[in-house]
């Protein structure tokens, strides 16, 4: 990241961000149009803040990849992955090392984002809680992609192909994730709507439907927030209030998300070390 | 002593193809080994073995008394290699690349310097230590791969081809720089295609072809076993016949044929026998007043002990 390449992303992003966050507080003080009253301010701020952080998110995981995506592949393109694997450093170490520089870059768009954020914390609205929440799936975005990022070039000899395989991977996961999404929520109306209706099945299907949603970063983050905000609940959720069949009490999205990105992360760190370690 | 390098029936498959075929060898300490063939011959195999990069199929390499198989972290340690064509971070200047290298093989931050500084005036790359490594020659490159190699103070150096690609000066520069660092008690195995270069720096060459190691000595050993008589020429003013037909009546003259291309009369002698034999052939020529004017013994290099010793088999 010396040089120009550096800056000019992170330009892109901080602009990007910025017209986001312009746009959203335009159209909310258009749609207001009132004098100043603390429940707009509140508004705002959330707008504001929600606005930051789902950027954030969709910027990370679009981001992250790019970064470390060649993270190997470069190094073998550029014939110094051999000088490297036959250092003192163990797979592990490169594995890490690559990851925390990809991932020093990436808090450093956060940190850069800070003084947008602040806005909401100036108007109000926006709970400590909200924000560690925020600040956790963002790390656990950015952990995840960028770890990605590197399984698929421990393993690649041409960047080229390690970058459309995590590409190629997040498209086909989103497409998967849809249409689980469907298939999972069409068996859980049908068991909720049958004459006999089964309350363990339609548990079960409940809870996988909740859990493929919550390992969606948008739906974890507004879900969280929404009954965060409705149901005053940081934790734990009454199932039966979302599924009208359901009997459970489910996570707050956003622990399943942070679980489910921090265990692939580990997966997808172990995993990379031992490609980059073993002997051909 | 132990030895510094040990191949013990070592071979390498890729698919159906052999690519290093029960390869045993041993290399001692201070010593400097060559290992010369032909391309495809099982030279880079071999050496990527030694330095862990790829695992031998069957047989075993001992670095030091360590196990390549099961020591891998000892053997990196006390092991430099430089392979034949290796990149370079473009992006950092050459005194942070050495920094970056030093800092891989966990070298005291505290030492890093003064051994950089050290190694860079090694090199003579010292007044460049603030320029940018993309500004470098290929020469200056390999230059810097050397003091790379260095950085962890190892023992043993493996250098595949660290004269490829170099002009006659950046080619007898390394050269001396290769000498210089054998100076310092390293151990150096390095294979090279330029055979004047083997011969001159090596104490041992290895040669080997289709995967297997076909001759291990000094070049005069070598030499002894593929071609076990003297080579001597002659030059004559006149009467060859007559001289060839002396000659072939001597003792231990083994064949005698005429030369082509020299511009005076010429004659090729197989010969075995000491130098006091040899002086006898020239004492019956002139004994017979034939007008010699040229006696010489063919020095035997090791471009004809590799012509002789391999086929050009490829694995």
């Amino acid at each position: 990241m010396r040089g120009w390449k550096g800056a000019i992303l992170f330009i892109a992003y901080l602009t990007l961000l910025s017209f986001f966050v312009l746009s959203f507080y335009a159209a909310f003080a258009v749609e207001a149009q009132s004098s100043f009253s603390i429940e707009n301010s509140q508004i705002a701020g959330k707008l504001i803040f929600g606005t930051v952080v789902v950027s954030e998110l969709l910027m990370v995981s679009f981001i992250a990849p790019a970064l470390t995506s060649g993270a190997f592949a470069s190094e073998r393109e550029r014939q110094t992955f051999d000088l490297l694997k036959i250092s003192l450093l163990s797979g592990l170490e490169l594995v890490l090392g690559k990851l925390s520089a990809a991932l020093s870059y990436l808090l450093l768009l956060a940190f850069a984002a800070l003084p947008l954020e602040a806005l909401a914390f100036l108007l109000g609205g926006v709970g400590l809680a909200e924000f560690l929440i925020s600040t956790l799936m963002l790390f656990m975005t950015a952990l995840f992609f960028c770890a990605l990022g590197i399984f698929a070039s421990s393993f690649s000899r041409r960047v080229i192909v390690s970058t459309v395989l995590v590409y190629g991977f997040n498209i086909i996961s989103t497409f998967v994730f849809f249409l689980g999404i469907f298939l999972l929520a069409i068996f859980e109306s049908a068991s909720a709507a049958s004459s006999q209706p089964n309350p363990l099945a339609a548990s079960f299907f409940g809870s996988l439907l909740w859990f493929l949603f919550s390992t969606n970063s948008l739906f974890a983050a507004f879900a969280s927030e929404a009954l965060l905000v409705s149901e005053n609940s940081l934790w734990l959720v009454n199932g039966g209030g979302i599924f009208g069949s359901m009997n459970a009490v489910l996570l707050s999205p956003w622990i399943i998300y942070v679980v489910v990105y921090a265990l692939g992360s580990l997966f997808l760190i172990l995993f990379s070390a031992y490609i980059v370690n073993r002997m051909e | 002593m132990s030895a510094a390098i040990e191949f013990k029936s070592l071979y390498k498959w890729f698919g159906k193809r052999i690519a290093v075929n029960n390869v045993n060898l041993e290399i001692q300490p201070a010593e400097i080994f060559g290992l010369v063939g032909p391309n495809g011959a099982g030279k880079t195999t071999t050496m990527r073995m030694l330095v862990t990069l790829l695992k031998p199929d069957k047989g075993e390499i001992f670095v030091g008394g360590y196990s390549i198989a099961k020591q891998r972290n000892d053997v990196r340690r006390i092991i430099g290699f430089m392979p034949d064509s290796f990149g370079v971070y473009g992006d950092m200047t050459v005194s942070e690349y050495l920094d970056f290298f030093g800092a891989c093989y966990k070298v005291n931050p505290h030492q890093r310097q003064k051994l950089i500084s050290d190694l860079l005036d090694l090199v003579d790359l010292g007044p460049r230590r603030a320029d940018m490594v993309d500004t470098l020659s290929t020469g200056l490159k390999q230059r810097l791969g050397l003091a790379r190699v260095l950085i962890h103070d190892p023992q043993i150096l493996v250098l595949d081809e660290p004269a490829s690609g170099l002009d006659p000066r950046a080619r007898v520069e390394i050269r001396e720089l290769l000498l210089e660092i054998a100076r310092l008690g390293k151990t150096i195995l390095f294979s090279s295609h330029i055979l004047a270069d083997v011969a001159e720096l090596c104490s041992r060459v290895g040669i080997i072809e289709a995967g297997k190691m076909v001759a291990v000595g000094t070049l005069s050993q070598l030499s002894e076993q593929v071609m076990p008589h003297r080579q001597v020429k002659i030059g004559l003013l006149a009467r060859l016949p007559e001289a060839m037909a002396l000659l072939a009546a001597m003792d231990g003259v083994r064949a005698v044929r005429e030369l082509d291309g020299v511009k005076y009369a010429a004659l090729e002698v197989d010969f075995i026998g000491g130098d006091e034999a040899l002086g006898g052939l020239l004492s019956a020529l002139l004994a017979q007043g034939l007008p010699v004017i040229h006696f010489s013994e063919a020095t035997k290099n090791l471009e004809e002990v590799f012509m002789r010793t391999t086929k050009g088999i490829i694995s």
